[in-house]
């Protein structure tokens, strides 16, 4: 017997994905994945300035503005051949860094953790073996007896008071919790302090990108001035406040959030065979230390990696017509030629067309066009992009930074390398990064401090910022690594206006719905075979899917006034 | 210190009238008011938010939602839980609730104002607001005004004695 289960919304934040599952013999024998959204960003940027869009962008999503409007910036200076200074880079590169380190932390403890971490069981665990365990795993302060058994007390009276808050939609109790209550109160009271510390990481957004949320962004460059004595830009009292958040933001990854994801998985094994799916993992890259044209220098290298064979990196090129396309055969669109071919972004169209039923609907039917999300793939193959595709990436290339994480956290869990491909492996990944780009986070910082204190206080090249500077037609490329994955921007300007913009985001590849043969994209994958123990409390369902940070907003691009069940969780039997 | 009163516009304003809050806040930052009140663009800022949060001791927020009032209607609301936030319906939804339930377990949820514009649908696309909602800002902006300006003198009252 099957029964059909449907999760909409999934995610915690921004936007709105629907999944639908059959389970049978306690697994889920096949998924679906719908974005119910959409938002034609496309149609909005036509015929504005190129230099706007990146405020535009920024506005997709209110969780990786600024990644947007980094790409949007980089398509407009490759297709207009503006080379930007390197303390525009750097500036860049520490807001990117600050972002991730923001981005992967929230992430962790308040948008995955509770897939993992029963809070109501925190309630009944012994503060003094909490704190007996805090401190075997960790140096951080914070691990007294008296400060878990202050923290149950004021827990307990929220949850008494009946405002049961972010705990409202968990399934607490459900068999597939496997943590001690001690392990549950840590998780707990981290979630608490990294609400605190995530406030101050953003500030860096706010010092060089002058505001926050949505910090501003430059075409040739950064709208900041920094030097070390002015008063009025950024100067040795505000980058010394920069570096202080960023070695307060390492000191978190390395101190409280890595020793929890370690503990964490530690009883959650098993993970380390679930929820693999594809197989196929890409990047894009970034992070440059010698300039945006040089992608060797980028800390995060570039890649495609196909059936988990990690000897052996494919070259991605997003130039190439023959590598990115964009299917519709299952989402709700038309082209020009009809729903079976793929287009190059560059060749991209946007055109809605949508045959679903009228909301609210109960089931979606996943033999016609079901999502507002196209269906991107790399040479006709389905891709997988995240942390994990970037971790995977560099440590094929065999960077020792990338060898040197992945390997010391799969000994420390006793757990071969095959484990990487999996639920488990993505959860981990990110934590990884982060350690990865903390680290990455300090070298920026110096060699911006070094430019300046040698005299380099260039932020912005303005030489082609003119249009009159400009050809006719131009076409470009703007890509990068959003938290969430490989992202990509194209762009076609034609008389100094945007002609075409399209955008191809990390949950359009990994969320989308089945391509022209059928295939499926990486969450569909990787829910088969997912087990789900009791059908109306899929929390394992939510696991996977919350393992690869979904986020909706930008990657559909109306909106479904409709889907406001918070999780709603309806289970048909069939 | 904290400082009084803090003018919060949220929204998204690539989606029409779910962004009048977006819209409202872009309108008052180019007008010039007493060191007592300030204005944020908060977008769909979500966890950013927390920060500003913890920073005033009033936050007047302005926000669209879909709700059975007539398109344009105008109302305050004071909303002490996160289930006590209207449906916005938008992007940011569930960010601001889960922002609002953090701030009380954290113990410092500041004193909340809320003023939302029923709207008709979201279903549209574009930064243009439709002529029912660009209608009412003028109404918006002076009711909002006067909280503030109220709001900021209870304030500096207080802090007189």
């Amino acid at each position: 017997m099957s029964q059909r289960i449907v999760v909409d919304p999934i995610t915690r934040i921004e936007g709105h994905l629907r999944v639908e599952a059959d389970i049978e013999d306690g697994k889920i024998k096949d998924a679906f994945s719908s974005g119910t959204m959409v938002r034609l960003l496309e149609e909005i940027l036509k015929g504005r300035d190129p230099r706007d869009a990146w405020a535009f962008v920024g506005r997709v999503c209110g969780v990786c503005t600024s990644t947007h409007s980094l790409v949007s910036v980089r398509a407009v200076e490759d297709a207009l051949g503006i080379i930007v200074p390197p303390n525009a880079e750097l500036v860049r590169n520490l807001m990117f860094a600050s972002l991730y380190m923001h981005d992967h932390v929230v992430h962790f403890y308040h948008l995955h953790a509770m897939d993992w971490v029963d809070v109501v069981n925190a309630l009944k665990a012994d503060p003094k073996k909490t704190s007996e365990l805090a401190q075997s795993i960790s140096n951080w302060p914070k691990s007294s007896p008296g400060y878990f058994s202050d923290l149950q007390k004021r827990i307990k009276k929220f949850v008494e008071s009946g405002q049961l808050g972010i705990f409202a939609n968990g399934y607490w109790g459900h068999p597939a919790y496997k943590l001690p209550a001690e392990v549950n109160l840590i998780g707990l009271a981290h979630y608490l302090e990294a609400l605190e510390w995530q406030k101050e990481m953003v500030k860096v957004q706010t010092i060089f990108g002058g505001k926050n949320p949505h910090p501003n962004y430059l075409v040739g460059g950064m709208a900041c001035s920094v030097t070390l004595d002015d008063m009025s830009g950024i100067n040795a009292e505000r980058l010394a406040y920069v570096k202080t958040i960023l070695d307060q933001g390492k000191e978190f990854i390395e101190q409280v959030y890595i020793p929890d994801l370690m503990a964490i998985a530690s009883f959650y094994k098993d993970w380390g065979s679930i929820g693999g799916g594809l197989g196929n993992y890409m990047a894009y890259g970034d992070l440059p230390t010698k300039g945006f044209n040089d992608p060797s220098s980028f800390k995060f290298p570039s890649g495609a990696i196909l059936n988990k064979d990690i000897s052996k990196i494919h070259e991605v090129d997003l130039r190439n017509d023959k590598e990115v396309e964009e299917y519709i055969t299952h989402s709700w669109y038309s082209y020009e030629g009809g729903d079976q071919v793929g287009l190059h972004p560059w060749k991209g169209e946007s055109k809605m067309n949508y045959t679903g039923p009228k909301p609210p609907f109960d089931h979606l039917d996943f033999s016609q066009k079901y999502s507002f999300l196209k269906t991107p793939r790399w040479k006709g193959n389905a891709m997988e992009v995240g942390p994990l595709s970037r971790m995977l990436i560099g440590y094929a290339h065999g960077r020792p930074e990338f060898k040197e994480v992945v390997d010391k956290a799969l000994k420390d869990l006793d757990v071969p390398i095959t484990a990487l491909f999996s639920t488990l492996g993505r959860t981990a990944a990110r934590g990884l990064e982060s350690v990865l780009v903390a680290n990455w986070a300090q070298e920026f910082y110096d060699q911006l401090i070094s430019n300046i204190k040698n005299g380099d206080t260039r932020m912005a090249e303005q030489s082609l910022f003119q249009p009159s500077t400009w050809p006719k037609q131009a076409i470009g490329v703007g890509y990068g690594e959003a938290p969430r994955g490989a992202l990509a921007h194209w762009i076609n300007i034609s008389d100094e206006k945007i002609a075409n913009y399209q955008l191809v985001v990390p949950t359009t590849w990994n969320a989308s719905p089945r391509d022209n043969n059928g295939q499926r994209s990486a969450y569909e994958a990787a829910l088969i075979d997912t087990p789900v123990a009791d059908a109306n409390q899929p929390v394992e369902l939510l696991r996977t899917i919350h393992s690869f940070d979904p986020c909706m907003a930008c990657s559909v691009h109306l909106y479904d006034e409709h889907g406001k069940h918070i999780n709603r969780i309806s289970v048909v039997g069939d | 210190m904290k400082k009084p009163v803090l003018i919060l516009g949220i929204g998204n304003y690539l989606m029409g009238d779910e962004g009048i809050g977006v819209q409202m806040a872009n309108l008052l930052s180019k007008e010039v008011f007493p060191e007592e009140i300030e204005i944020l663009d908060g977008g769909t800022g979500g966890f950013y938010l927390l920060e500003y949060f913890e920073q005033y001791d009033h936050i007047v927020i302005v926000d669209a939602t879909l709700d059975e009032y007539p398109t344009g209607t105008i109302r305050l609301i004071r909303p002490k839980f996160a289930a006590d936030f209207p449906n916005a319906m938008s992007t940011h939804d569930i960010g601001l609730k889960d922002l609002v339930s953090a701030l009380q377990l954290l113990n410092k949820m500041p004193d909340v104002h809320l003023f939302v514009v029923s709207i008709e649908s979201i279903q549209q696309q574009g930064v243009e607001l439709t002529p029912e909602i660009a209608r009412i800002i003028p109404e918006l902006r002076s009711k909002v005004l006067e909280l503030a300006h109220r709001l900021a003198e209870t304030k500096s009252e207080f802090m007189l004695v």
